[in-house]
């Protein structure tokens, strides 16, 4: 598969800060990419120059193989974009703005393919309703159908999810998979890891203007994931203080305490070990490492709502 | 052109469907010159100085001077008989001023007596720009009446022509029209622009629209085709009130048309230009409050300009609204179309300016 994006050495600064500090990386045809990271992190400023919306200060930023920073309009109907915190125009229905966005690509859209249109993102049963009356979700999905008016070979979806609840969020992802399956290439950009862990084929973790890992999910958690994590539901602060008093190295979180195991030949051991301590809890179980985890090891926090938790 | 019409028509949906911007568009203009015009002809419970010149000296005609002294409404000021009532008026600033001819006694002695070609005519002087000439209009036609009747017996003697002391012969009512008219090509585009302008920015339209077609003048002249459109309608409702309403005699001229076009181009494309410099919604406000509400007086939308001080004269020369407002006058009241062309050609040319700038300057990307 060819590289759809090509990106080298691409800088972005302004006087008080570098927004995206020289960042390479490729997205191959066909595939969802992540630029996973807090706010602030330089993703949106790498995809709007991306999308021809900023100019970099220095690198190399191409798309479909035309140099965005030059020539944009080449590969305009080629492109379809899904704006952060994206909002549609209140007053039009779906049926409308589709139509409408259609037009502003110079496609005369019939009825019929604006129905498939909307069929794709799930609503035809509100096509006829003005969008200020749309769900957060439907809103989003809407927004998605403004950017597939051109079937577009490239898709940006620029934190399509965020401020969602879990419902739609998930309802989105379902759209989002669809897209790869009609054998688009979707560069999203999230702050929600299990987001891209659930959809990315390929995701490269930024942080203050950098990229700090990439690869394909399973990769950066294999390279970065060591261990265990034995979760200890509900044990709580009871929980965590008995552990300590054990000299057993424990984290508090949600309520849960969770114990890593560097060693997998350990956790049966350790396992037993728990279990034998007298503490308050709803099950014990193990997981495996996630992007959290590997979040955490290589940026040295937790991420919520794409702020990092100092 | 696709891409304009689609715009276009989307905007018109969108703005027909906020009830807030029909309103203010068709709906306030309408409610503007209702109430000004029911202002003007009602009859104000105030009293008015009127100066009389009295050239009979009759007591017929004393006593028409005491019934309208009468009304409360009118206080009586004496003009000397022996001086030109217009000089005096200018040389008194006096607003309000009445002539009653010689042989006013005569001719309603005439009347009393059963002659039906006994007539006579006093002059009511001022400005009708003014809302006390009405006022005073109305208390005089109310005594005209009551003397008719009771002194010359129901025959109809006395009458009341009016004259202006202001350079133009019209109604105020015919000033007010094209006034209304010019108002309204000024707000609403200009508010309309500032505000889209500010909701297309923290919304992030103008990015979104920026991975379109669509170019900045496209998006423009789209907004244009609508207010153009829309500010036909709102004139043809402003006129079609003032006809229906107030009896206006002002029509819609080829030129008033074109400076009703020329008009909407330019103030829709001011609020683009303002809309360079706005961020949100409170700057967008501020914006079109400071420069529309002053231009909205000084450029002579309700008051003629020939009123103002000179200095204020001098600043409405350099306010766009006052070339569409003057034009309009001109001639759809006056007639004078030679006029009308020299203000159409500076709102045109105005309105070329206004487009170029913020196609070119406006920016969707970001920085």
């Amino acid at each position: 598969m060819g590289a759809v994006i090509q990106v080298r050495g691409l800088r972005k600064e302004y006087p008080d800060i570098k927004a995206v500090d020289g960042i390479d990386f490729e997205v191959n045809a066909g595939q969802i990419f992540s630029l996973l990271g807090p706010n602030g992190a330089g993703k949106t400023t790498t995809v709007e120059i991306l999308e021809g919306l900023r100019d970099p200060t220095a690198g190399e930023a191409k798309v479909l193989d035309v140099d965005v920073t030059k020539d944009y309009r080449r590969i305009r109907e080629r492109v379809g974009v899904l704006p952060q915190d994206f909002e549609p125009f209140d007053r039009l229905k779906p049926r409308e703005a589709i139509d409408y966005w259609a037009d502003l690509f110079d496609h005369d859209l019939n009825e019929e393919q604006v129905a498939k249109v909307i069929k794709t993102v799930g609503l035809t049963a509100r096509a006829d309703t003005q969008a200020i009356n749309l769900s957060g979700g439907e809103k989003r999905r809407l927004g998605i159908a403004m950017a597939l008016v051109g079937d577009p070979d490239l898709i940006f979806l620029d934190e399509p999810t965020t401020g969602l609840d879990p419902s739609a969020r998930r309802e989105l992802w379902g759209v989002i998979r669809s897209l790869k399956a009609a054998g688009k290439t979707v560069l999203l950009t999230t702050h929600y890891l299990d987001e891209a862990e659930q959809l990315s084929d390929d995701v490269a973790i930024m942080n203050k203007g950098k990229i700090v890992a990439r690869g394909s999910p399973e990769e950066l958690i294999g390279r970065y994931g060591h261990g265990t994590t034995i979760v200890l539901a509900e044990a709580g602060q009871a929980g965590y203080d008995a552990l300590q008093a054990r000299g057993i190295a424990a984290t508090l979180e949600n309520g849960n305490v969770l114990v890593h195991v560097d060693d997998i030949s350990q956790v049966r051991w350790t396992l037993a070990k728990l279990a034998s301590i007298d503490m308050p809890m709803k099950e014990i179980y193990t997981r495996r490492p996630t992007l959290e985890d590997v979040f955490l090891r290589l940026v040295g926090a937790r991420m919520k709502e794409g702020v990092l938790a100092t | 052109m696709m891409r304009i019409l689609a715009d276009a028509k989307a905007f018109g949906k969108q703005y027909l469907r906020s009830r807030t911007g029909t309103f203010f568009a068709l709906i306030f203009p309408v409610l503007l010159i209702l109430l000004f015009g029911a202002i003007f002809s009602g009859s104000g419970s105030s009293s008015l100085p009127l100066y009389v010149q009295n050239l009979d000296g009759t007591p017929t005609s004393q006593a028409f001077v005491f019934a309208l002294n009468k009304t409360q409404i009118l206080i009586y000021n004496p003009i000397p008989a022996d001086v030109n009532i217009t000089d005096f008026i200018r040389e008194n600033s006096v607003s309000i001023a009445l002539l009653i001819p010689a042989g006013f006694g005569q001719n309603v002695s005439r009347a009393e007596a059963g002659d039906p070609s006994a007539s006579v005519t006093v002059t009511l002087y001022g400005d009708p720009t003014q809302s006390s000439f009405g006022i005073a209009a109305s208390a005089i036609g109310g005594v005209i009446t009551g003397f008719n009747f009771n002194v010359a017996k129901a025959a109809p003697v006395v009458h009341m022509a009016t004259d202006t002391i202001s350079e133009r012969g019209v109604k105020y009512i015919d000033l007010f029209l094209p006034g209304i008219i010019g108002f309204t090509i000024l707000t609403t585009p200009l508010f309309g622009m500032t505000g889209i302008c500010a909701e297309y920015r923290t919304r992030k339209y103008f990015k979104f629209l920026a991975t379109t077609k669509l170019s900045k003048a496209e998006w423009l002249l789209a907004k244009i085709i609508f207010y153009v459109i829309l500010m036909f309608v709102s004139v043809l409702l402003i006129l079609a009130t003032g006809v229906f309403v107030f009896h206006m005699d002002g029509t819609i001229t080829p030129v008033a048309v074109l400076l009703i076009l020329a008009g909407t181009v330019e103030f829709t494309s001011l609020g683009m230009l303002l809309g360079i410099f706005i961020r949100d919604q409170e700057t967008s406000a501020a914006i079109a409050n400071a420069i529309g509400f002053p231009m909205m007086f000084l450029a002579g939308s309700f008051f003629p300009i020939d009123l103002f001080p000179d200095y204020l004269k001098v600043i409405a020369n350099f306010l766009p609204l006052t070339y569409l407002n003057e034009g309009l006058r001109a001639t759809m009241i006056l007639g004078n179309d030679t006029t009308a062309l020299v203000d159409l050609a500076v709102t045109a040319v105005m309105a070329v300016i206004f487009f170029v700038i913020p196609a070119r300057a406006l920016s969707w990307k970001s920085k």
